[in-house]
């Protein structure tokens, strides 16, 4: 027998009680700490890079066609991630670097890509935003794009605003935030004009994957009668209707509306995480209020954006949305005894973490484990500061930086009532046998969870609604005959 | 009050002939005019502060966004520190030679000093001290547009830094062509070498810019940089210290700002000859290529 | 073969035309990069005219995905029993993470792996190399999941661009964990679609996998493989029945629910049966070359597929099988009757068009033509020559063949030729639905499947039948 002969293993087979062994162990304390211990590794990890979020802020204007300057495969998977969670068309194009282009730097790729992309679909707005190939390279974007225009390959005229996006910083929400600020950048660039003021109000909704809370925001506005531009609003491009003809750009944000924004009477965001760096160029160059409000999930928060609005906008409160309000309060009342106590596990964006947290303390239910697997020790700061409001939030434990492989040792060894967040979070829930109520993004394994609202009084309803019965449910499917009983 | 201007200038030149020296000098020589000035050293290496902090950077922008994992927890008074002549210093730092991407540790510093307002409104100059050679895009990062727009670059009498220095002119017209950024000058750190100055001159003149100042070379500057400082510190009364001063106000004053105008292989050589570098007889015994 | 019969209404001029019209509306420098790749099909050319595999053209939204996508979404990701590190940032492994539907057995994170391993590449491992990191990874992979047996690194583009030196990692980590560890630099910019991902990949096996391992069990004559097979919705467990019906043993799948360990042992079998020939005929190539393992290319889509597929199999065995297939194709003719005795009153006389990755457009025509179904139109994402040389013959003649077809392009031919159901992707789904157009993805099996096998085409006749003839396509136009 040759040494290479002698070097070819047997086929094993695991016996079953080493597996037994390892498949209790991994439930273990010992396994969880060892699990925390790791520090190159990341395993299911709640979130994904910076240009999906670029991609989302882009779809929301009128006629833009979203652009990715970099590999070709990047723009498939942030296309079929969308497809996915809206079940929507979402048309992005790309310049497919190669190799070539690694070496070369992407220019010529940008300049072809432009030239088709423009004479192909036609948009009002090409705005561009990279993968982590042209980052690394050292791409210059600024310069490219001018060099395309001044070479002929679009209209010298066409908006073509630009983010830098890496993947190998920060996550989603950081894609949205430096995309939003360089459209709102370009488009509004000479626009401003010294005692215009629209009346408008700018609402930016931030990195927010449920077009229904989108519609929210837009029926309460109108409630109010406050005139408004929301910046950027994907809720037509990504819900769009189905009547036999598909529209490549079905709605968003007027480009004409965005341009006027900066003359508005007052800009607010919902979302103050993913639009850090937007909000902070507003401040110094729009006219007008400004305002970063909390993501108005339950009733406390949603009272203090319907506030906020009477106050910059000087109205009344309409009588419609204070009753609106009581019948949430109402409903809440009524069914605080299925959800008071109860422990949750959350995974999410800062925002939506933030918002959730917020309205469980409403109900008297402990966010007990809150993990964002990106993020920053001032969110942190903020978080425990919201946790210390309320006795509920007492002995809750904060996560950063930590994935949802961290989150099933959590929830194996230190058991919760239910877990809210995305998809994502539906192996960890299995294997802990705990039910997950699917809140965030991206949702790829229910329908329509993306057209009901969670936000404002109604969306307290919803959620209430999703947690409560599905506790009644499990009681009613898992109980014994005796206990089995007609009124829950 | 007028608003201020701030002027943003990038040094380039090959490597070794002593850049960071005759930045730190020349910045020295502008903090003794009263100016105030950001350093950015945009080399992995991390030495173009450590004449004006007397230590070398201990930490790089790089160095804690490793320790802390992430950028967005980093601040900025942990990498910016302030030296001789109230001159406010950051390195990006960045890996050994054969590693990783020293380039987008560029990248990475300038988008962090930017987003933490490193880049004050009391502030006259920031000076960019960038690697010797500009081998991908995170080195041009200095020079694309909102960056720097003026651009000296240190040469010598000797070939291959004008050899460079042309090359380096090459990549300021294609920035040129889409931004504000302009050539304002070469730099002469002389080597000693034959009719130097004129050379320099010469060579400026092709490039349609203009010599802004001949430093001659004197040991006080090694006495100096021994201890840790500028000539502009350890020696303000020293003449070379003047030198560097009379630099930094031509600087100060200068308004030549050109898209340059590079030379082909051939007309450098031709320059050379002229100049005696190159002997015209040599031109029989150059190396010729096999299959040529 | 027979060739096929002529579609009603389609021509090569009819085609030709439809072909200049949609390029008419591309820039100059477009549509010569793109004419060469759409053509009318000629059942009988010798080779297939219409040109593959070269770079997408940027700017037309092309559905293609990377060397990445080709390595860890089709050829390491099923494989079931390792870890596979997506390593660069976080974005390709969460995109990839449980998005193909290539079902296994097993616990997952004990024996099985179906989740995301990522270095999650911040500024740092950019700017300083990410080599340490990776090694450090593998350590607390293997200490966290010990009953792995093996780890795959898939490079992702920052990792070729600055240099790292994965493979020396590897090399390093496999004998001081000892365990595999394949190295895979299938960085998303380099090659023209997912393609050449597959084959880095195959490469890697070839390189670090086969013939490191033996079965315990002696080698029979009945011994073989299955190549190519990722069991999408659970497609493997739906074939290798009916292999073992016929009395072959199914030694090892490549990849799907694959084990490491028996892909390893592979050299021993007597065949390799290939499904997906694009992806995977590199490695039936080497084994043929260096083990003298024949091998043969096998489709179970529909009845008259599987018949003559088992027919074709049985011919390379004794008569002990060929008389077993004989029986088994005679056990489920009334069975697949049933089948068809429902659906094609409801198909019979519809067209489709069709437009997956590297195989099944060709493959499935097949099972389509058992429900009553025509193809006036087919292409593929990342099919080289041989696939369109092997789709010709499938195809009517003057129907259209489009190599990555753009979302313009398609958008144009499907409103021209107006199919009863497009088969295509989750990009393509939608547009086409808005469209009022019956829509199968046929990547994922649209979350259903199996579609491979009796037990598919079962299911693969009820899906079609329900994208077609859904009620809810009467609602599309408003009475208002």
């Amino acid at each position: 027998m040759s040494a290479a002969e002698a070097a070819v293993k047997f086929v094993t087979e695991t016996p079953p009680e080493e597996i037994e062994r390892v498949k209790e162990w991994i439930n273990s304390e010992e396994y969880k700490e060892k699990n925390f211990e790791r520090t190159a590794l990341v395993v299911n990890p709640a979130h994904a890079c910076q240009p999906l979020g670029a991609q989302m802020v882009a779809t929301g204007f009128e006629g833009a066609l979203p652009f990715i300057h970099g590999s070709q495969g990047c723009a498939s998977y942030f296309r079929s991630t969308f497809s996915r969670h809206y079940r929507e068309p979402a048309a992005a194009t790309c310049d497919a670097m190669t190799e070539d282009g690694a070496v070369f730097g992407g220019q010529n790729n940008l300049f072809e890509g432009l030239e088709n992309a423009y004479a192909l679909y036609k948009p009002k707005m090409i705005p561009i935003f990279t993968t982590c190939m042209p980052e690394v390279i050292g791409d210059d974007l600024n310069a490219y794009t001018k060099n395309a225009k001044a070479q002929g390959f679009i209209p010298e005229d066409l908006p073509t605003p630009y983010a830098n996006t890496p993947s190998f910083n920060g996550s989603h929400i950081h894609g949205y935030d430096a995309m939003l600020r360089s459209i709102l950048q370009t488009l509004t660039e000479g626009q401003k004009v010294e005692g215009k003021c629209t009346g408008k109000l700018n609402i930016i909704p931030g990195f927010d994957g449920n077009v229904g809370n989108l519609r929210e925001y837009k029926r309460i506005l109108d409630l109010m009668g406050i005139p408004y531009t929301m910046l950027a609003d994907v809720s037509d491009v990504f819900d769009s209707g189905c009547d036999g003809e598909y529209k490549l750009y079905p709605g968003g944000t007027k480009m004409e509306d965005a341009a006027e924004s900066i003359n508005g009477k007052a800009t607010i965001s919902m979302q103050k995480y993913s639009t850090v760096t937007t909000m902070k160029w507003i401040e110094s160059e729009y006219d007008g209020e400004k305002a970063i409000l909390p993501l108005p999930f339950g009733v406390k928060k949603t009272d203090e954006m319907l506030m906020k609005l009477a106050e910059l906008f000087d109205k009344p409160i309409p009588a419609e949305l204070k009753a609106e309000r009581a019948r949430a309060v109402d409903a809440m009342t009524d069914a605080q005894q299925y959800l008071h106590g109860r422990k949750f596990a959350i995974a999410g964006d800062p925002d939506y973490l933030l918002g959730i947290v917020t309205f469980l303390l409403e109900m008297g239910a402990r966010p007990w484990h809150i993990l964002c697997s990106r993020s920053t020790k001032k969110f942190q700061k903020e978080m425990q500061a919201l946790l210390d409001t309320s006795v509920f939030g007492e002995g809750c434990s904060i996560y950063i930086n930590k994935d949802l492989w961290h989150m099933r040792s959590l929830l194996v060894t230190d058991p919760v009532d239910g877990i809210i967040g995305d998809t994502h979070a539906k192996w960890a829930a299995r294997d802990a046998k705990i039910p997950l109520f699917r809140i965030g993004f991206p949702i790829i394994d229910r329908v329509n969870l993306h057209r009901t609202p969670v936000v404002g009084y109604n969306g307290a309803i919803s959620m209430l609604s999703m947690l409560a019965n599905k506790f009644l449910d499990i009681k009613d499917e898992t109980c014994d005959d005796q206990w089995f009983e007609m009124m829950r | 009050m007028a608003e201020k201007k701030l002027r943003q200038i990038a040094i380039y030149g090959k490597g070794g002939i002593g850049k960071s020296t005759t930045t730190q000098n020349t910045v020295a020589g502008l903090a003794s005019l009263g100016k105030r000035i950001l350093i950015i050293g945009c080399d992995p290496k991390a030495d173009s502060t450590r004449l004006i902090l007397h230590a070398k950077a201990q930490d790089t922008v790089m160095d804690k966004v490793r320790e802390l994992g992430t950028v967005e927890d980093l601040e900025l008074d942990d990498v910016c520190k302030r030296g001789y002549g109230e001159v406010m210093c950051v390195e990006s730092g960045g890996p050994e030679p054969g590693v990783g991407c020293a380039g987008r540790g560029v990248i990475t510093a300038i988008n962090f000093l930017e987003e933490e307002g490193a880049y004050t409104p009391d502030l006259d100059y920031v000076f960019y001290d960038v690697l010797g050679d500009v081998v991908c895009g995170g080195f041009a990062m200095p020079i694309r547009e909102n960056k720097a727009q003026e651009i000296y670059i240190v040469v010598s009498g000797e070939m291959m830094a004008m050899y460079a220095a042309n090359n380096i002119c090459k990549g300021i017209v294609k920035y040129a062509a889409s931004g504000s950024v302009r050539l304002a000058g070469l730099i002469c750190n002389s080597r000693e070498t034959d009719r130097e100055a004129d050379l320099i001159e010469a060579l400026a003149a092709r490039l349609g810019t203009q010599m802004i100042h001949f430093v001659p070379r004197d040991n006080q500057v090694q006495r100096a940089e021994l201890r840790r400082m500028t000539v502009i510190e350890y020696s303000p009364d020293h003449k070379q210290a003047a030198e560097y001063r009379t630099l930094a106000q031509k600087i100060v004053d200068n308004e030549m700002f050109v898209v340059p105008t590079p030379l082909e292989m051939e007309d450098l050589e031709d320059l050379l000859m002229e100049f005696g570098i190159m002997e015209a007889e040599d031109e029989t015994i150059v190396g010729v290529a096999e299959n040529a | 073969m027979a060739e096929r019969k002529p579609i009603k209404g389609i021509t090569i001029e009819s085609t030709e035309k439809l072909i200049a019209d949609t390029l008419a509306e591309m820039p100059e420098k477009a549509q010569k990069k793109r004419a060469p790749h759409l053509g009318a099909n000629e059942p009988g050319a010798s080779a297939c005219a219409v040109k593959s595999n070269k770079k997408v053209v940027p700017g037309v939204m092309s559905q293609r995905g990377c060397a990445y996508a080709g390595a860890k979404g089709v050829v390491w990701g099923p494989i079931r029993d390792m870890i596979h590190v997506s390593h660069g940032p976080v974005g390709c492994g969460v995109y990839s993470w449980g998005t193909r539907r290539n079902l296994m057995q097993g616990i997952p994170g004990v024996t099985s792996f179906p989740m995301d391993f990522t270095s999650d590449f911040q500024e740092r491992d950019i700017v300083y190399g990410g080599d340490l990191k990776l090694e450090k990874l593998l350590r607390e992979a293997d200490e966290l999941f010990p009953l792995n047996k093996g780890m795959s690194v898939l490079s992702e583009c920052p990792v070729g661009l600055i240099g790292d030196d994965i493979n020396a990692v590897a090399k390093k980590m496999e004998k001081e964990l000892d365990k595999l560890v394949v190295p895979c630099n299938c960085e998303g910019f380099r090659g023209v679609s997912q393609s050449l991902g597959h084959h880095i990949s195959n490469d890697s096996i070839r390189d670090h996998i086969i013939g490191k391992f033996k079965f315990k069990e002696e080698a029979g004559p009945y011994d073989i493989a299955l190549i190519g097979d990722y069991n999408i919705g659970g497609d493997v467990w739906a074939a290798k029945p009916i292999l073992e019906e016929i009395g072959l043993n199914v030694k090892s799948v490549w990849t799907g629910d694959g084990e490491v360990e028996k892909i390893g042992a592979t050299h021993s079998v007597k065949l390799n049966l290939i499904h997906c020939y694009r992806s995977m005929n590199y490695m039936c190539k080497v084994m043929e070359e260096k083990w003298n393992i024949p091998w043969l290319e096998y489709n179970f889509f529909g009845p008259t597929k599987i018949e003559e597929s088992l027919r074709a199999i049985g011919e390379l065995f004794d008569d002990k099988i060929r008389k077993n297939v004989e029986k088994v194709i005679k056990k489920y003719k009334p069975v697949m009757k049933e089948v068809t005795d429902e659906y094609k009153p409801r198909l019979e006389g519809k067209t489709a068009m069709l437009f997956v990755g590297g195989l099944r457009p060709r493959h499935t025509i097949g099972a389509y033509e058992d429900l009553g179904i025509q193809i006036t139109g087919a292409g593929y994402e990342f099919a080289h020559q041989d696939d369109y040389d092997r789709t010709a013959p499938e195809m009517a003649k003057g129907t259209l063949i489009y190599d990555d077809v753009s979302e313009f392009e398609l958008e144009k031919f499907v409103e021209e030729l107006k199919p009863d159901l497009v088969g295509s992707g989750i990009k393509e789904k939608y547009v086409f639905q808005k469209a009022g157009i019956p829509f199968r993805q046929m990547h994922s099996w649209d979350y259903s499947g199996p579609y491979h096998g009796y037990e598919g085409f079962k299911i693969f006749a009820r899906d079609i039948d329900m994208a077609i003839n859904s009620p809810t396509w009467d609602l599309v136009k408003s009475p208002f």
